[in-house]
């Protein structure tokens, strides 16, 4: 009987919202545009014009190789953020199952999971999925699941804590009386309460994926060349850092206005309760 | 003498108070009668300079004695309030629990305010002011009260401590906003005597706020009716009471429960004290114990059993609404939970002979699920019972229909169907809980409290309500209340628990006019 699709009700558009809006729709638009459609190849190389500076022609200046490095932000913005998107997709849908459960039942299932996210908390997150990718090989999928997995316990705590305040608030007592089943109790009667909080804690959990993305793929072993990734772009770029430094300089800043938008626009969410 | 004068204040230009005139003289107290919503607290705020930031003094001053605390189109003098604020006006608030802080004892936080109102006094002065106030207000034990946190006494104990912070100081104006509500009838009785003494004592214009129309009549020797933010009725409180002149102070009055126009219905029926005669048992309850773990939920720490309702036995009837009265923690709320499966700690025996039993809550803030609408509320316990017996099964049209009607028949209009449970008021909400309960015709509902958070003229609706859904279906309910003029309303028998144990049960009329232990007629002088 949904008749309506609930979103997140913006009852004023504050300052946070609108900034973040705007600056999120304007990093979206650059990489759904670069899935298809980039001023240049990103992998076409001239050795005519390797570390041109920005000119109209290459607004972002080209690199080592000469492409056109604007190209190539939009290309690695979009696996940035199609990578970190899966990622917190996957970690977010975890929580809640892990969470629902355990925070619902409690008992020694839910001890025994919260010691294992303690432990996982207990590594620094970017050293843990080192050891995840070292053990299961690099590349793409799986720096997703390892990301995904690093994630999970922040999203299991908070989705454990909301189902525990309310799974003995009023309604959800009269709920079990009417006879309501334990998975309807949980997934339809509860969680749709936790979405406020929950839309804060991804939006959150987005923005500590893309730089723990754009951190592993600096360190070599996210994304691989030749695909553009806003994080190997910067580690390909420090070489050259007093040369032409604008090759550092568009990628770094990709990754500022991605999550500062992102910040910005939890935060306008958060505001406006 | 305190001087309100013409006052109007609003929130972005919405008037709350409108054109209010108040005069308390000196020694007087005056109560503001008034449902929630009605301006009475607003007002109190103004004139304590506690109101938020957003609110606008449109018309009107505010005097204490020849001062002009404030006044229209003037900002609000901060520096004055602060002079008055403590030492010559003071408050009490209603939630004891919250308006202490948690973190300090509570013999320092009285003694704050001489720190910052009478600095010429030395530590030692300080404390035996202190305690002297405790003794003042009835705290027997000062010296352990003024070592204690405000979690280590009781709800009774941190109201009297609140006041002796408010009156610690003298001051000339006393506020108490509803100071009693959050209490048990005994105690609310000794708090209701200890204003009035104080009052004698120093002479104070006394501001008591509330809804109860029988506390003010009490404690007050003028009252004023407020509704809508404006004062309908003002007066000496018996003329008041014996004539009220506004069709609005009639209602409220008569809202009131009383003892008196239940008879002639008590009679209509016959009933004993083993329930009413001729109709098959509903519940069986038999020597029940039910326990209460102590102790976190953690897979080390140790766990204690208590037992929080001890032997109890009765029998319920079809049709018949049996209440049950005794203060907080005495049991009721366990023993109900315990009858409907909720608290599975138990000993002994619960038979039930209805299926599906409900129950109704206290809070219709907390009981409606706030991320549903109301049609999806009244139509989930059908979709419930058709999952589980698909002999039930209906189809969606005739869901929805069946949760039109319900909506009709608890008073409502089309148009609430869409809407969530935050923008309905407290009586709506409740009126939506008791239709989510019934509709499935469940036999047998516990209310645990259903009126106790509403304002009187609701309550009265509620109630009856109540009573048509109760005589339609044939239904039984336990009707749990603190407050005995309601029960006496409500209930065919009256059960009275103490400590845990069901101390009286019987029919109604026998027990409010023969009592048979001495606690039932303590409660009853009380209420």
């Amino acid at each position: 009987m949904m008749r309506k699709v609930k979103l997140p009700k913006i009852q004023k558009w504050n300052k946070y919202f609108t900034a973040g809006l705007i600056m999120t729709v304007i990093a979206l638009l650059l990489a759904v545009v670069g899935l298809f459609w980039t001023p240049y190849g990103t992998t076409d190389m001239s050795a005519a014009e390797r570390f041109h500076a920005p000119s109209l022609m290459h607004p972002f200046g080209t690199d080592n190789f000469g492409r056109d490095i604007l190209s190539r932000v939009m290309k690695g913005m979009g696996t940035t953020i199609f990578i970190s998107t899966l990622v917190v997709a996957g970690s977010g849908g975890a929580g809640i199952l892990i969470g629902a459960l355990t925070g619902y039942f409690g008992g020694i299932l839910d001890e025994a999971i919260m010691r294992v996210t303690d432990a996982i908390n207990g590594f620094p997150s970017i050293l843990l999925a080192l050891v995840v990718i070292s053990v299961m090989g690099g590349g793409r999928q799986n720096l997703i699941i390892s990301l995904a997995i690093v994630f999970t316990p922040s999203f299991v705590r908070i989705v454990r804590s909301e189902f525990i305040r309310l799974r003995d608030a009023d309604y959800i007592m009269r709920a079990r009386l009417m006879g309501v089943g334990r998975a309807r109790i949980l997934f339809i009667h509860i969680l749709p309460n936790i979405f406020s909080t929950f839309w804060v804690s991804v939006m959150i959990g987005f923005n500590n994926a893309i730089l723990a993305e754009s951190g592993m793929s600096y360190l070599g072993v996210g994304v691989k060349p030749p695909d553009a990734s806003l994080g190997n772009m910067l580690s390909d770029a420090q070489g050259y850092l007093m040369t032409a430094p604008w090759y550092a300089l568009a990628p770094g800043l990709a990754i500022v206005w991605v999550v500062l938008g992102f910040s910005l626009l939890s935060e306008g969410i958060r505001r406006n309760g | 003498m305190i001087k309100i004068e013409n006052l109007s204040v609003a929130f972005d230009g919405a008037e709350v108070v409108k054109n209010v005139n108040l005069e308390i003289a000196d020694g007087e107290i005056l109560g503001v009668v008034g449902e929630s919503g009605s301006g009475k607290s607003v007002t109190a705020l103004t004139l304590m300079g506690l109101v938020s930031k957003e609110a606008a003094v449109t018309s009107g001053r505010i005097f204490y004695d020849d001062v002009v605390l404030a006044s229209a189109g003037r900002p609000r003098d901060m520096a004055l309030y602060r002079a008055y604020q403590g030492s010559r006006m003071s408050m009490v608030f209603q939630e004891p629990m919250t308006s202490l802080n948690p973190t300090k004892r509570v013999g320092g936080q009285v003694e704050e305010m001489l720190r910052l109102h009478a600095s010429d006094l030395t530590g030692e002065q300080r404390k035996e002011r202190v305690l002297e106030t405790f003794l003042k207000v009835g705290l027997k034990d000062a010296k352990r009260v003024y070592d204690s946190y405000p979690h280590q006494l009781s709800g009774g104990m941190r109201q009297r401590a609140m006041i002796a912070m408010a009156v610690i100081l003298h001051p000339g104006l006393v506020v108490a906003d509803e100071p009693t509500t959050a209490l048990d009838v005994s105690v609310q009785n000794q708090i209701i005597a200890l204003l009035r003494e104080i009052n004698k004592e120093q002479k104070n214009s006394m501001l008591f706020i509330t809804h109860d129309l029988n506390l003010a009549r009490r404690l007050c020797h003028r009252v004023a009716v407020m509704k809508d933010g404006r004062v309908v009725e003002s007066g000496n409180v018996e003329e008041i009471f014996e004539s009220p002149k506004e069709a609005y102070t009639k209602r409220l009055i008569e809202a009131v429960p009383s003892r008196i126009k239940k008879e002639e219905k008590a009679k209509q029926r016959n009933v004993t004290a083993e329930g009413v005669k001729a109709e098959e048992n509903i519940l069986e309850v038999k020597d029940l114990n039910v326990f209460y773990k102590e102790g976190s939920n953690s897979l080390f720490s140790g766990k204690k059993k208590k037992p929080v309702v001890s032997e109890a036995s009765f029998i319920m009837k079809r049709g018949e609404t049996l209440g049950l009265v005794g203060e907080s923690g005495c049991g009721k709320t366990s023993l109900s939970k315990a009858i409907l499966g909720i608290n599975k700690d138990i000993e002994g025996s619960v038979i039930h002979y209805s299926t599906r039993p409900q129950m109704i809550f206290q809070d219709p803030y907390s009981s409606l699920n706030p991320s549903k609408t109301i049609g999806w509320l009244l139509q989930e316990p059908l979709r419930v019972q058709s999952l589980a017996d698909k002999t039930k099964a209906m189809t969606d049209k005739d869901r929805e229909a069946a949760a039109y009607d319900m909506l009709h028949r608890v008073g409502m209009e089309d148009k609430y169907f869409y809407r969530r449970p935050s923008q309905l008021s407290g009586g709506q909400r409740q009126r939506i809980s008791i239709g989510q309960a019934l509709i499935t015709r469940p036999g047998f509902v516990i209310a645990d409290e259903p009126v106790s958070a509403l304002d009187v003229t609701i309550q009265a609706q509620i109630m009856e309500l109540m009573r048509s859904f109760q005589e339609e279906m044939k239904l039984s309910f336990l009707f749990i209340s603190h407050d005995i003029n309601v029960v006496y309303q409500m209930s065919d028998r009256i059960m009275v628990m103490k400590e845990g144990r069901i101390v009286e049960i019987g029919a109604t009329k026998e027990v409010f006019d023969n009592p048979k232990e001495e606690y039932t007629r303590q409660l009853l002088r009380e209420a």
